[in-house]
């Protein structure tokens, strides 16, 4: 694969309200996502993730307001596409064409009184108006069956199909015309189990076929592991640790992290009692000065009830952390949870 | 309070099936069809023990519940709660409802949204006849038994000023306030952040644990089941297709359907082992005749579509509804009914 750079994400800030009322939502993220990687965003309801994605297609609604930052979309032979300065109208060219969204409710997604097969052929009209009616119909046959799904479901309408099917449909569209980066906010959160592993295994495939970046919005970290090349975990608005899947899950570097890992019980080994993570999730309104995370963390210092820590690139690694506990100023020895280490190119014995 | 022995029979349901009468394929005036939303199920709710009722979303699991608390009133089957069977015919009564309690899944939407919550902490001690002067004194006993302290602080809170977890802890106390013997929790913590689904279940236990009360733990995160629960069943389409006295389904699943619920759950333990290709099923993919499940088996035999399997002892306390794992007489018992009623139908010809 090649190393080229499709999104550029540089301090990017989002607030719900104005003045004096403003929550931000979103504090100063900025990553960079290579062509055809995935990239997964993890955290919980009100950490940002869906707020960060909303924002960078300029699909946020009033009282969102985009504050401050950069967001640059690289166009395959056509340069930087600046997302945040251009026009409603230079947006809306980009967007499904060259970024398309999945969002987590495919029913409130979809027209409940509208048939499929017109939603199909709307985006494809609207898109390129060359297409005869003709080619629009082939077009979203072949479309269907990319997600494994007949053409007679055109004829239908939303609430005659499954939670799956339409859930297949919804991607089915986002890919109607051949984005560069499919943005997946929690798609398979509302579904149970066995849809979800087709659904995931589809999309597996279609990357394979197709290409396509992807940043994947859920809060199961263990799906992620499996998923995505890279990890953003998110608190408060605030990436607060990134790296390598595989990386990410065998050594994590933030207590909160840690914490979201083993809120989620094992399927094997041996019962025993799991804490999770004490506290409440972090109120956007008054969050706590220095870190957020301090007042729910086993192992905050004086430091972190004061000041913020900043996200700071491992050197050698590909991992980024925001904790003091892993600053070059701190001089005590870092928890042994948080300090594993990865042995070299290891095939991911434990 | 009256100590019940650890692991007596608390709450039973017989063969208790509820059919709902639904319309048919064929637009206004086609004929009417009836849905097995729960068939034939049995189950034992025990003292000081957590039953986990593991399915997607479908499988009948809630109308279990339901039917147990008697919101919903059954097509047949039978409750029998402390020894005594309920007369079903009758309306659900406070006594009734003073020993099995119902905690629902979305928190929000099970408070009322301009009441304190200390009204509807309250409402239900003075319904149940808990005496004026000691409701208060029994409301600050009940929050503290779910952690949430000082309860004085929680008790003048409006509902959105709390958040998931803390709600729903409010709920759970809420439905242990009349002291009831059986807790039905039905998707306690799927509504709920992540980090604080761990505390839910974990007050769960312990509460299982201190007063003894028998849970229903309803669930479609079968990791969550085999954390809290004493003993599993797996619903599918309706039915009961598997169960075990102790989690050892989960370890080591006979039925094809729990196989593959196990085998679908994101595991990054097992990262890079073969994935499971999942058959496609969906809510329509059910074969009311034979086994509900053969449409998706990978495994399924010619007798499977056309004949229901028993529930067959796979392991000591563990049994499938499946018929790879029945004997070869029960088997042979079906090939000789199907082969006589080919007879009998040719004769007619």
């Amino acid at each position: 694969m090649t190393d080229k750079t499709i999104l550029e994400v540089q301090n990017f800030d989002v607030d719900y309200g104005y003045g004096d009322a403003a929550v931000r939502a979103v504090s100063d993220v900025s990553f960079t996502l290579g062509a055809s990687k995935v990239l997964g965003v993890a955290g919980e309801s009100g950490s940002g993730k869906s707020t960060l994605v909303y924002g960078l297609t300029r699909l946020l609604r009033e009282p969102g307001v985009i504050v401050g930052g950069e967001v640059k979309f690289h166009l395959d032979g056509e340069g930087e596409f600046d997302i945040l300065s251009a026009s409603e109208e230079e947006i809306r060219k980009i967007r499904w064409s060259h970024i398309s969204i999945v969002l987590q409710s495919a029913l409130s997604a979809l027209n409940p009184l509208r048939r499929i097969g017109r939603e199909f052929d709307e985006v494809l009209r609207v898109h390129d108006a060359n297409l005869s009616k003709e080619q629009r119909r082939e077009r979203s046959e072949e479309l269907l069956a990319l997600v494994g799904l007949r053409p007679d479901r055109l004829r239908r309408f939303p609430h005659e199909l499954s939670g799956g099917q339409r859930q297949r449909i919804m991607i089915a569209m986002a890919l109607a015309l051949r984005p560069e980066l499919v943005i997946m906010d929690e798609p398979t959160t509302a579904l149970d189990v066995v849809t979800q592993r087709e659904i995931v295994s589809e999309l597996a495939e279609l990357r394979r076929q197709l290409g396509f970046a992807m940043i994947f919005i859920t809060h199961d970290l263990s799906l992620l592991v499996e998923l995505a090349d890279d990890i953003m975990v998110m608190y408060a608005g605030q990436i607060v640790e990134r790296a390598p899947a595989k990386e990410l899950h065998d050594a994590p570097r933030h207590p909160y992290t840690l914490g979201l890992m083993n809120s989620f019980p094992p399927l094997h080994g041996e019962r025993t009692e799991l804490e999770g993570i004490p506290g409440s999730p972090p109120d956007l309104k008054a969050l706590p000065t220095g870190c957020p995370f301090s007042p729910r963390c086993a192992f905050a210092m004086d430091k972190c009830r004061q000041e913020r820590p900043p996200l700071v690139l491992e050197a050698g690694t590909e991992h980024s952390v925001a904790c003091w506990l892993h600053d070059s100023s701190y001089q005590g020895a870092v928890p042994v949870e948080l300090s594993k280490r990865l042995a070299k190119n290891s095939g991911g014995a434990q | 309070m009256s100590q019940v022995e650890t692991g007596k029979t608390l709450l039973e349901a017989k063969a208790l099936s509820r059919h709902f009468i639904v319309k048919g394929d064929g637009g206004f005036f086609s004929k009417r069809k009836s849905i097995a939303a729960v068939e034939g199920a049995d189950v034992a709710l025990r003292a000081g023990k957590i039953l986990a009722v593991v399915g997607e979303s479908g499988s009948g699991k809630s109308v279990l519940a339901r039917l147990l608390s008697r919101i919903v009133s059954p097509t047949s089957g039978e409750l029998v709660l402390n020894g005594e069977t309920v007369d079903l015919k009758t309306q659900r009564d406070l006594a009734y409802a003073s020993q099995v309690q119902l905690v629902l899944q979305d928190p929000f939407a099970a408070m009322n949204p301009v009441r304190r919550v200390g009204h509807s902490l309250e409402r239900p001690l003075s319904i149940h006849g808990v005496p004026e002067d000691e409701i208060s004194a029994r409301a600050h006993e009940i929050l503290e038994s779910v952690s949430l302290t000082p309860p004085q602080q929680f008790l003048d809170r409006y509902p959105h000023e709390l958040s998931g977890g803390q709600l729903q802890r409010i709920n759970i106390a809420r439905a242990l306030a009349v002291k009831p013997k059986v807790l039905l929790a039905d998707e306690p913590i799927s509504m709920l952040d992540v980090s604080v689904r761990l505390g839910i279940l974990n007050l769960l236990r312990s509460l299982c644990d201190d007063k003894n009360l028998a849970i229903m733990y309803i669930t479609h995160d079968i990791a969550s089941a085999r954390y809290i629960a004493d003993e599993v069943v797996v619903m599918y389409a309706g039915q009961i297709v598997e169960r075990s006295n102790d989690t050892s389904l989960i370890n080591s699943p006979q039925h094809p359907y729990t196989q593959l619920l196990i085998a679908s759950v994101p595991d990054p333990t097992k990262l890079g082992a073969e994935v499971v290709k999942a058959p496609s099923g969906g809510a329509a993919a059910f074969n009311l005749n034979g086994c509900r499940f053969s449409p998706r088996c990978s495994q399924a035999l010619a007798m499977c579509a056309t004949n229901e399997p028993p529930m067959v002892e796979v392991a000591p306390g563990q049994h499938a509804k499946c018929w790879l794992h029945a004997s070869d007489a029960q088997r042979a018992s079906v090939t000789i009914s199907n082969k006589s009623k080919n007879e009998m139908e040719s004769k007619n010809v």
